[in-house]
């Protein structure tokens, strides 16, 4: 299956960088995916969940507050302003990602009444999880 | 010859000021791990947000976006007047650090006097503002403790009035200046034109076929915001690497101060056991000529 390559970079540092199948990112215009060989684009993004389908077919889910994305051929560049990926080893772990999580949410001022649904998919992501 | 006193007093002198410059050294070295590891992490997402902008601004120049006319990606032709930020530490004793950030600003400030074009001097950072005022360069405005310890929602708020004037064409152009992390050794200076986006690296390559579609309701929106977050992280990326440069620049400027003051030392105790022996010598001969002459 074609992967893409998927760099997602904070100030803070890299969140992820790797191979993946597809991405869904959620836009200013709304959510959309990207596959492999997907044209040209760049876009912002508002805060949401960007879901990650890796090659074993897991998924992996971050919390972003707001982005810019880049995507050409080969790869899709995910810039964020604050991120959170909800992923741990152990319950505890994914408790404390998902704890930030929240915090960041929170942290984002202009009340959005999309966050209510970024809260519980964040929720079902950590539930997928564990 | 001097005093042994003196040179007593002289060697004491010097080696407090020994333990004075080894103590700035050890903290400068503190400090600089953690501004180093800052600038480090952030450099990643710098470069990668320049990547962006230089692909789209490219793309503009190339023209496979159709009908985009935002300001910040033009080329200005014959610019009235631009903003120069420039970057120094807030306090001196690290070398030349301040004074090259300091000589390209009046550089730069040179080139565009000759063209006949204004420049508006935006500082940060006590050493640099100081400088201009007592070679009474006016300065448009200055903000003094920033660069010591760079803020995200202060730098935000300070090259926000350079992009608000740029948009609503009061100005022309923007350049940052600063003195930026290179290695523990080196610092090196970066004179960035941040706006207009320069697209002239960026080759229009036939490969790269694609075009560029900007997906929302409107482009100049999508541009605007990413400009903003652009020169905004520009910005504060220029604050949190001059610091890690003060810092190694610091620290390099009393490591050699510690080594001149070691060797100062040794310099004066040689000369003062010199003296000393000299000392006893002439008590010496005082006693035996006093020997020989009561024979």
């Amino acid at each position: 299956m074609d992967t893409l390559k998927l760099e997602i970079l904070t100030p803070n540092g890299e969140i992820f960088n790797g191979e993946a199948v597809s991405v869904t990112l959620p836009g200013e215009e709304g959510e959309f995916g990207v596959l492999a060989n997907h044209s040209s684009l760049s876009t912002l993004l508002e805060a949401g969940v960007i879901d990650i389908e890796k090659e074993d077919k897991s998924v992996e889910s971050i919390l972003i507050n707001w982005g810019v994305v880049n995507v050409d051929e080969e790869k899709v560049i995910v810039l964020v302003e604050g991120a959170v990926a909800i992923r741990g080893e152990s319950e505890s772990a994914i408790a404390a990602a998902l704890d930030d999580a929240k915090e960041l949410i929170n942290s984002i001022a202009d009340s959005n009444p999309a966050i209510a649904a970024v809260s519980a998919r964040i929720e079902s992501a950590a539930q997928r999880l564990i | 010859m001097a005093n042994l006193k003196d040179i007593q007093r002289q060697i004491k002198s010097v080696s407090n000021t020994q333990k004075t410059t080894r103590a700035m050294k050890l903290v400068s070295t503190a400090k600089l791990r953690r501004a180093e590891e800052l600038a480090r992490r952030s450099r990643l997402y710098a470069d990668k947000m320049n990547q962006v902008i230089a692909e789209i601004a490219g793309r503009i120049k190339c023209n496979k976006i159709g009908g985009i006319d935002n300001r910040s990606f033009c080329k200005i032709e014959n610019p009235a007047m631009v903003d120069i930020v420039f970057v120094t530490a807030d306090k001196g004793l690290c070398g030349g650090f301040n004074i090259q950030t300091i000589k390209a600003v009046k550089k730069l400030l040179k080139e565009y006097q000759e063209q006949n074009v204004k420049v508006r001097l935006r500082g940060i950072g006590k050493k640099g503002v100081e400088f201009f005022k007592y070679n009474e360069v006016e300065l448009f405005d200055s903000v003094t403790d920033l660069s010591s310890k760079p803020d995200k929602s202060r730098a935000d708020e300070f090259i926000m009035t350079s992009i608000e004037d740029y948009k609503d064409g009061k100005i022309d152009g923007l350049h940052i200046v600063y003195n930026g992390f290179k290695n523990m050794m080196t610092q090196e200076l970066h004179t960035m034109k941040v706006l207009p986006v320069d697209a002239e690296q960026y080759e229009c390559n036939e490969t790269q076929n694609s075009v560029l579609e900007i997906e929302a309701q409107d482009e100049e929106h999508m541009l605007n915001s990413l400009v903003d977050r652009y020169v905004e992280y520009a910005m504060y990326y220029a604050l949190i690497d001059s610091v890690a440069a003060e810092h190694s620049a610091r620290m390099q400027a009393m490591d050699t101060a510690t080594n001149n003051a070691k060797d100062m030392v040794k310099g004066l105790k040689v000369q003062f056991n010199k003296a000393r022996q000299a000392a006893i010598t002439t008590e010496l001969i005082e006693i035996i000529s006093g020997v020989e002459s009561m024979k």
